[in-house]
């Protein structure tokens, strides 16, 4: 239970950080004011701007957390991450023409919409793929990941250099696919709320049979649990987590592959407690590493997947190195 | 004495319409078709992109601008205003604290993405400019006019731009246009970006009294094989002196005729990528360039 207790301690230390953390730091005292209502143009920008942001970040890093977790528990291995069976690439993919192709649609819509699409119609690709192969199991679909993923991400190649020239720069997209988390309005930031707490259920609606595919195939299907069936739920069901999350926060490496594994450490491997928990360690991560990349190199903003990467990797190598030692 | 009153009257109430005229809140459309209302003429204004802050300075409102991004160089005076973004993208914090009543970008890189939506939600004016031809950076010139509440310095400003662009005109006009390519960039796979239509830079070639020598189709790059294929009569390359001569010592190019005929010319690219007044002087020197025979 105190784990539990930690976990939500930590992540609202985190969540004040994020909105005192900025390219101009906020005192609590500032942040207490904006919230009473304070109309200076600091105050609202604080309200406005910086908490749903936060928020935003804390749901987004959530769902990298679920999703990394199902994969981990389908693929039954540790280096599964939610990026692994083509979503990266459709998103950055829909992303991309979203970014620089000029449609009809506002682009504040477009994007999180077409990043969605990418991402789940990529992972579905997939399925579809490994289904009319006849191979309907981890190493299929990982194989047809592969294919997928370079095949798309050489239309996005394509797309950029196409439609790119000095004023149509290709940073707009890389930035994207490095990850950001942009500030929702306040109806989307519900919408992410619903979506998150749904993919909660959704998740752990799937955690007791995850446990049994953990015990391997044969076990698992003498336990009665139709393995190929229930693999394709299972990556259908994180597949919407995951592209959820790259529709409001874009490509942030390395979350979904840590979260699970520190949870694990926290709460131990079932799946019911797991899920929450890397969650919650999820949003830790991505709430604190967004605080960094607003705050780091003002006025700019570094990509939020490189802080995750950059701050967050040797933080796994310590706490992997001293797990292994014990 | 009595008849001093109603003229003191007269004279008050004259004076109060000016300065509700000069009050009045200000709107305008920006490229994006967004309505911009500015309720009094902004005194604090973030211009970003060297474009926009160029077109700021022309009107005179040096003074008003109280941020700039890391790539701004001109004119000498903005140079220390406190930066609001750079290459990795814009601040919202920092933009927001310099708490300005006028914010100017363009939709390139990510500014236009990052900065309107917050910008809109704050309440601060927020102007999005598209600089695609000549005549629509005189619009531009006339629209940021309209809402700084300085119309008249902008219409001086247009009409004389419009002036020098008349006269290059009237220099060019009737005489044969050779072709031209010019080389703006040089990518690490050996691909060139050149100049092409529907840019300002290649509005600014046209007014010069050039023409394309080729239209490069739906990708903005080309290989240099096509550029050497083209064989263009002029060749233009948007840099520096030494970075020419190494693209011309290159296989091939020194049998190009432009190379041959010595109609290889460097370009600054401040008068070619960075739209607004300046493109004039390009655009004046380009003409001589093309056109020597007019141009004593």
């Amino acid at each position: 239970m105190t784990a539990w207790l930690r976990m939500v301690v930590v992540l609202l230390l985190a969540m004040m950080v994020g909105i005192s953390a900025g390219h101009g730091w906020a005192s609590p005292a500032d942040v207490l004011r904006a919230v009473a209502g304070d109309p200076s143009l600091g105050s609202r920008l604080l309200v406005e701007w910086r908490i749903p942001r936060v928020l935003a970040a804390a749901l987004v890093g959530a769902l990298l957390g679920l999703g990394g977790t199902v994969f981990q528990g389908v693929f039954r291995n540790p280096l599964a991450e939610p990026y692994l069976l083509g979503s990266a690439g459709g998103a950055a993919l829909g992303a991309t023409v979203a970014l620089l192709v000029p449609l009809a649609v506002p682009q504040p819509l477009l994007l999180p919409v077409l990043a969605f699409a990418g991402a789940w119609g990529a992972t579905l690709l997939v399925i579809g793929i490994s289904r009319v192969s006849g191979a309907v199991d981890a190493a299929g679909m990982l194989l047809a990941g592969v294919a997928v993923a370079a095949i798309l991400g050489a239309l996005r190649s394509f797309l950029m250099l196409a439609l790119s020239d000095e004023t149509i720069s290709l940073q707009i997209v890389l930035s994207w696919v490095l990850g950001g988390v942009q500030t929702p309005s306040w109806p989307m930031l519900g919408l992410l709320a619903a979506i998150t707490a749904a993919c909660v259920g959704l998740t752990l609606l799937i955690a007791g049979r995850l446990d049994i595919l953990g015990l391997g195939e044969t076990m698992a299907t003498s336990f009665g649990l139709n393995v190929h069936r229930f693999i394709m739920v299972a990556v259908l069901a994180g597949s919407v987590v995951v592209a959820a999350a790259i529709a409001f926060g874009g490509l942030v490496a390395f979350v979904g592959l840590a979260a699970p594994h520190i949870a694990r450490w926290l709460v131990g491997p079932l799946h019911k407690p797991l899920l929450p928990a890397s969650a919650l360690v999820g949003a830790i991560v991505v709430t604190l590493g967004d605080a960094i990349s607003r705050s780091a190199l003002p006025p700019a903003e570094i990509p939020l997947g490189l802080v995750t990467a950059v701050a967050g990797g040797p933080f796994f190598i310590v706490l992997l190195a001293r797990r292994l030692r014990k | 004495m009595r008849s001093v009153v109603p003229l003191l009257l007269a004279t008050a109430l004259t004076l109060a319409g000016i300065a509700a005229a000069a009050a009045a809140p200000v709107t305008v459309h920006d490229a994006l078709g967004r309505e911009v209302t500015m309720p009094v003429p902004p005194q604090r204004i973030v211009t970003i992109f060297a474009s926009n802050t160029e077109l700021a300075a022309a009107l005179g409102l040096v003074d008003r601008i109280v941020g700039i991004e890391a790539f701004t160089r001109f004119p000498p005076e903005v140079l220390g205003k406190p930066l609001v973004g750079g290459r990795l993208g814009f601040s919202v914090d920092a933009v927001v604290g310099r708490r300005p009543d006028l914010v100017v970008v363009t939709p390139a890189r990510q500014a236009a993405h990052q900065l309107v939506d917050p910008m809109e939600r704050l309440g601060i004016p927020i102007l999005v400019l598209l600089h695609r031809t000549m005549p629509e950076i005189f619009s531009n010139i006339r629209l940021l006019a309209k809402a700084c509440g300085v119309v008249e310095r902008g219409e001086e400003v247009v009409s004389r731009l419009q002036a020098r662009l008349d006269r290059v005109k009237e220099r060019v006009e009737g005489r044969k246009a050779p072709s031209v390519i010019m080389v703006t960039g040089r990518l690490g796979n050996g691909m060139m970006l050149i100049a092409r239509p529907g840019t300002y830079t290649g509005d600014a070639i046209l007014r010069a009294g050039g023409r394309f020598a080729l239209e490069s189709g739906m990708l903005a790059q080309v290989s240099p094989e096509a550029i050497l294929r083209a064989d263009p009569d002029v060749l233009l390359f948007a840099g520096s002196e030494r970075d020419m001569n190494e693209l011309i010592a290159r296989p091939g190019w020194a049998d190009m005729r432009a190379v041959r005929e010595r109609r290889s010319f460097v370009v600054a690219r401040t008068e070619f990528l960075i739209p607004g007044p300046r493109t004039l002087d390009g655009i004046e020197k380009l003409a001589a360039l093309l056109h020597p025979a007019v141009s004593q």
